[in-house]
């Protein structure tokens, strides 16, 4: 017989949310949603070009500058240097979204690991990793960028490579708060009596349980990178123009805000709906593992 | 009767939480007498916290009451929320379970007494903490002129239930509610918590309903004895008589759950069968049947009345235990 | 209050943040290094001649080893010498400070007006969970947080500055000047400022509250007393969150250095930001190293004046707890 009661809270702390069936489907329409949309995104970006006679993003006629959306061959119409501003939106996003993956895949398997490795082993490795990154986060993360985007010359490459500079810190904190919960765990401290060896922990034990964590915490960071590139860009500093990318458009955009306010939204609303899409599905993600 | 303090009649308490409808009190009825310590005993689930809370109107909005509740002849069933306010900690305070978690570890002891005081009454400031002093002192905290300024992690887990019974305590309420109030502290503290329970009652009037899992606290201390499972009282009567001729199966095997000296050290404690019963989809006979070692097929199909079958003892139970005799 | 764990701490703090600004410093140090083509060559221009960038170079030190220019520069650095900007010729500290309260004006209008719009957003939200306040204010913070900083600044000029011409869209009226001016020429970076933290605040204060209201049993005990639901969400919850409010601040101030720099840039307003990014493009890198050295200043001691604040506010920090 049961004599043990449940704290006061437990007893009502009671959800008031929505019905069961209603959850049920509002949960996988929160997940549904946001990967749908990111689904298109990815699908207009990598696909459409390949298949669809969509216009070079580069090179455009100056006879042809400045068209009005919808006019024939150009769906948002021209910039005033008479490149296909939908084109340049699906080739932007192309060069931003590999950034943004590259970026994440980076900060997610050197700084996973790092994370995981710092907080298995503890002690003085544990100290000095923790201390090195602990400047790196004292670092202003967009200030470093910046200088080394500058120090190495605008470029693509270049700019994952400042970017993974502050998403590595960032994944190893998370993978080290994830590993050193684990490390109380049963199983852990079975596998470590066991004699099991540290390569086999890693591998088997550790990765399969902060998998999920770093990947809903990538999710976020997809759209942390996705704006911060931006600003390279907006800044001149990330993916130098002609070639397009979300953050060079705003930035020309701007010059001419009053007259054709247009150049600015649509890149902006291109950002805005992927960097939503990431959002949401992170937070979804985080939903579903916490189990709530 | 004159001296009824609390008339509690036929109270319900349904969720609707999640699509699911949970029946967690169904119709339970009991008077209280100014002064009287009753206990309320069962298991988790049965109903017992979740009715007391009723009574405060302290249940989450998905809670919905019916049935009656009266103080003092005033119906608190269905009572509008500022209404309400006026009666809690002015007419019935409650103390809960875990002290460390129901006292605000940011403020300061001295103000959560005090806020408790000024709720209820137009009090200086002065005057406040005069009397938030006066009660400490009651309820046996030492050094009250520091304790006031100290904080919660300050204090041990004995003198944390002793503050949240000062606080309880701080506008004469006329019944107290003590949820479990002393399952969390060890043996000791829990019968010096139960012994100031007993004294003040005796030398402030106040009326206890003691709510707990343990039926041997009930015993030592409780003038009346209310049994419940699945929502519903199924054993109710003054605690001498209780424990001389129980008859419920159910509170038989509550008294057997209980770990006693003259058992043989390795004696595994009788538990009783099966599962706490689902509370959105009571059965139609008695709620205990499929757990009852004395259920016969009657018992599966029709619900046994709860009744006074001897005087000044109710249960409900198509074949109660007789007198002496085994489970 | 010696030997208090809360001083303790902020010496323990403190000990910790000098190690951590040096790491900071020689990185920028290293990084800056790593730049092709140095300063003297910016500075002639491309017809230079070999000579010519040399002597400069010796003129200026920059042909001595790295370590020595550092702990020159160090040396320096410790007694507020921050080094002379190789562009313009003039002491850098001179002028950080001008631009530094240009920036701290700016992040201080942000920070009131976010916290300002956030605390009473989210208090009532939280004493009507579910219903419509309540519902518009997370729909809106959620969406404001995929909004980037720019994007939002740019929207702002278009409707504020260019469509109702209520604000002007760049440039930065001293205080000295004109008060109204001041804050006229201030409004729309602070608000593009603000709008993020805001979505930010709001979104972490609304759930701390609700789930302190559903789930504490101190909120539980504070209700059983009588009082009012105003006062158990101001004096029990509000009270509660606020410490985790501190902490968040303070984590903030950090990445609200890198919006500065964006944000000046599109309002032209003459703050450190913008120095920093005038220094990176004509490769100053004196100026760039004063500027980083200053912004991860700021962030520790941001961080480590939330830590206070904390251990100031909270009891069971400031007492110690078992």
């Amino acid at each position: 017989m049961a004599v043990t009661e449940a704290p006061a809270s437990s007893v009502l702390a009671v959800d008031e949310t929505a019905p069961a069936p209603a959850r049920k489907w509002l949960r996988s329409l929160a997940i549904g949603l946001p990967a749908g949309l990111l689904v298109l995104i990815f699908g207009a970006c990598f696909v459409l070009p390949l298949v669809a006679p969509i216009p070079k993003p580069t090179g455009g006629d100056v006879l042809s500058s400045s068209l009005p959306p919808f006019s024939p061959g150009h769906l948002l119409g021209t910039d005033p240097n008479g490149n296909d501003i939908f084109s340049r939106i699906l080739y932007g996003g192309r060069s931003s979204l590999i950034v943004a993956i590259s970026v994440n895949l980076l900060g997610l398997a050197l700084g996973g690991s790092l994370g995981a490795l710092s907080a298995h082993f503890g002690g003085a490795v544990d100290t000095i990793i923790m201390r090195v990154l602990d400047v790196f986060i004292a670092f202003p993360s967009l200030v470093l960028t910046l200088a080394v985007a500058q120090s190495l010359g605008p470029s693509q490459r270049n700019t994952i490579f400042a970017l993974a500079f502050f998403s590595i810190p960032a994944f190893a904190r998370i993978s080290r708060a994830a590993t050193l919960r684990l490390r109380e765990q049963p199983f852990m401290v079975a596998a470590k009596l066991s004699g099991t060896s540290t390569w086999r922990i890693l591998v088997r034990h550790i990765a399969p349980n902060i998998g999920p964590q770093l990947m809903t915490f990538a999710m976020l960071g997809m759209g942390i990178i996705m704006i911060i590139e931006g600003a390279l860009s907006f800044l001149g500093l990330g993916i130098p123009p002609p070639a397009p990318s979300w953050g060079n458009m705003i930035a020309q955009g701007q010059l001419s805000l009053s007259a054709t306010p247009l150049l600015v939204v649509w890149p902006s609303l291109a950002l805005f709906l992927t960097v939503i899409g990431f959002n949401q599905l992170g937070e979804a993600l985080r939903a579903r593992w916490s189990g709530r | 009767m004159s001296d009824t303090l609390l008339q509690v009649e036929d109270l319900r308490v349904r969720f609707d939480q999640r699509g699911r409808r949970v029946y967690a009190v169904n119709g339970l009825s009991y008077r209280l007498r100014a002064g009287q310590m009753l206990a309320i005993v069962g298991e988790s689930g049965s109903g017992k916290t979740v009715s007391s809370r009723a009574l405060m109107g302290l249940l989450p909005p998905s809670a919905t009451v019916t049935g009656s509740a009266r103080i003092d002849g005033v119906e608190l069933v269905g009572m509008p929320e500022p209404e309400m306010r006026r009666h809690r900690g002015a007419d019935i305070a409650m103390i809960f379970q875990d002290p460390t978690r129901s006292l605000n570890p940011t403020m300061r002891i001295g103000a959560q007494i005090t806020e408790a005081i000024r709720a209820h009454a137009r009090v200086e400031k002065d005057a406040a903490r005069a009397r938030a002093m006066e009660l400490l002192s009651l309820v046996r905290i030492s050094d009250p002129q520091r304790r006031f300024y100290e904080y919660p992690h300050q204090l041990s887990g004995g003198m944390r239930q002793r503050v949240m019974i000062a606080i309880a305590l701080a506008s004469d309420p006329k019944l107290l509610i003590a949820d479990e109030a002393t399952t969390a502290l060890d043996v000791t503290t829990q019968a010096q918590i139960m012994d100031l329970l007993g004294e003040l009652r005796s030398r402030l009037g106040t009326a206890i309903i003691l709510i707990s899992h343990d039926l041997g606290l009930a015993a030592s201390y409780a003038d009346d004895v209310i049994v419940m499972y699945a929502g519903r009282a199924v054993e109710y009567a003054p605690t001498r008589t209780l424990f001389a001729k129980m008859r419920m199966p159910y509170t038989r095997a509550l008294l057997d759950a209980i770990p006693r000296l003259e058992r043989q050290s390795h004696a595994r404690l009788p538990i009783t069968p099966g599962q706490p019963p689902d509370l959105t989809a009571l059965p139609p006979g008695c709620a205990f049947e499929p757990r009852c070692a004395r259920a016969t097929p009657q018992c599966r199909t029709s619900r046994p009345p709860f009744a006074q079958h001897e005087v000044g003892h109710w249960w409900a139970c198509w074949n109660p235990c007789k007198d002496g005799e085994p489970v | 209050m010696l030997g208090s764990p809360s001083l303790r701490l902020v010496g323990k703090r403190l000990l910790m943040a000098v190690p951590i600004v040096l790491g900071v410093s020689i990185l920028t140090f290293w990084v800056l290094n790593l730049i092709p083509g140095n300063a003297a060559q910016q500075l002639l221009g491309p017809e230079a001649s070999p000579d010519q960038i040399q002597q400069l170079e010796e003129e200026m030190g920059l042909n001595r080893p790295q370590v020595v220019r550092y702990l020159d520069w160090l040396g320096g650095a410790v007694h507020g010498d921050l080094g002379t900007s190789l562009v313009s010729r003039q002491p850098v500290t001179d002028e950080l400070g001008p631009r530094l309260a240009v920036s701290g004006e700016v992040v201080g209008l942000a920070f009131l007006i976010s916290l300002g719009l956030a605390i009473p957003v989210s208090l009532l939200a939280a004493r009507w969970p579910n219903r419509m306040l309540d519902r518009i204010s997370m729909v809106v913070s959620t969406t404001g947080l995929s909004v980037a900083n720019y994007v939002f600044a740019l929207l702002l000029v278009l409707l504020f500055a260019v469509q109702l011409a209520w604000f002007p869209a760049i440039g930065y009226t001293p205080l000295s000047e004109s008060v109204t001016g001041n804050l006229r020429s201030l409004a729309l970076p602070a608000i593009a400022i603000a709008f993020p933290l805001f979505c930010f605040y709001t979104r972490f204060l609304r759930s701390d509250l609700v789930d302190q209201m559903q789930g504490e049993d101190y909120i539980m005990t504070a209700r059983a007393k009588g009082i009012g639901p105003w006062q158990v969400l101001l004096r029990h919850a509000f009270r509660n969150s606020a410490f985790g409010l501190i902490t968040i601040v303070g984590l903030n101030l950090s990445t609200l250095i890198g919006a500065t720099v964006i944000i000046e840039q599109i309002f032209a307003l003459p703050g450190i930001g913008q120095m920093l990014l005038q220094a990176i493009n004509t490769r100053d890198f004196i100026v760039v190293q004063a500027c980083v050295i200053v912004f991860a200043i700021i962030t520790v001691l941001a961080n480590l004046l939330a830590d206070l604040l904390y251990a100031v506010l909270d009891p069971r920090i400031r007492y110690g707890s078992n």
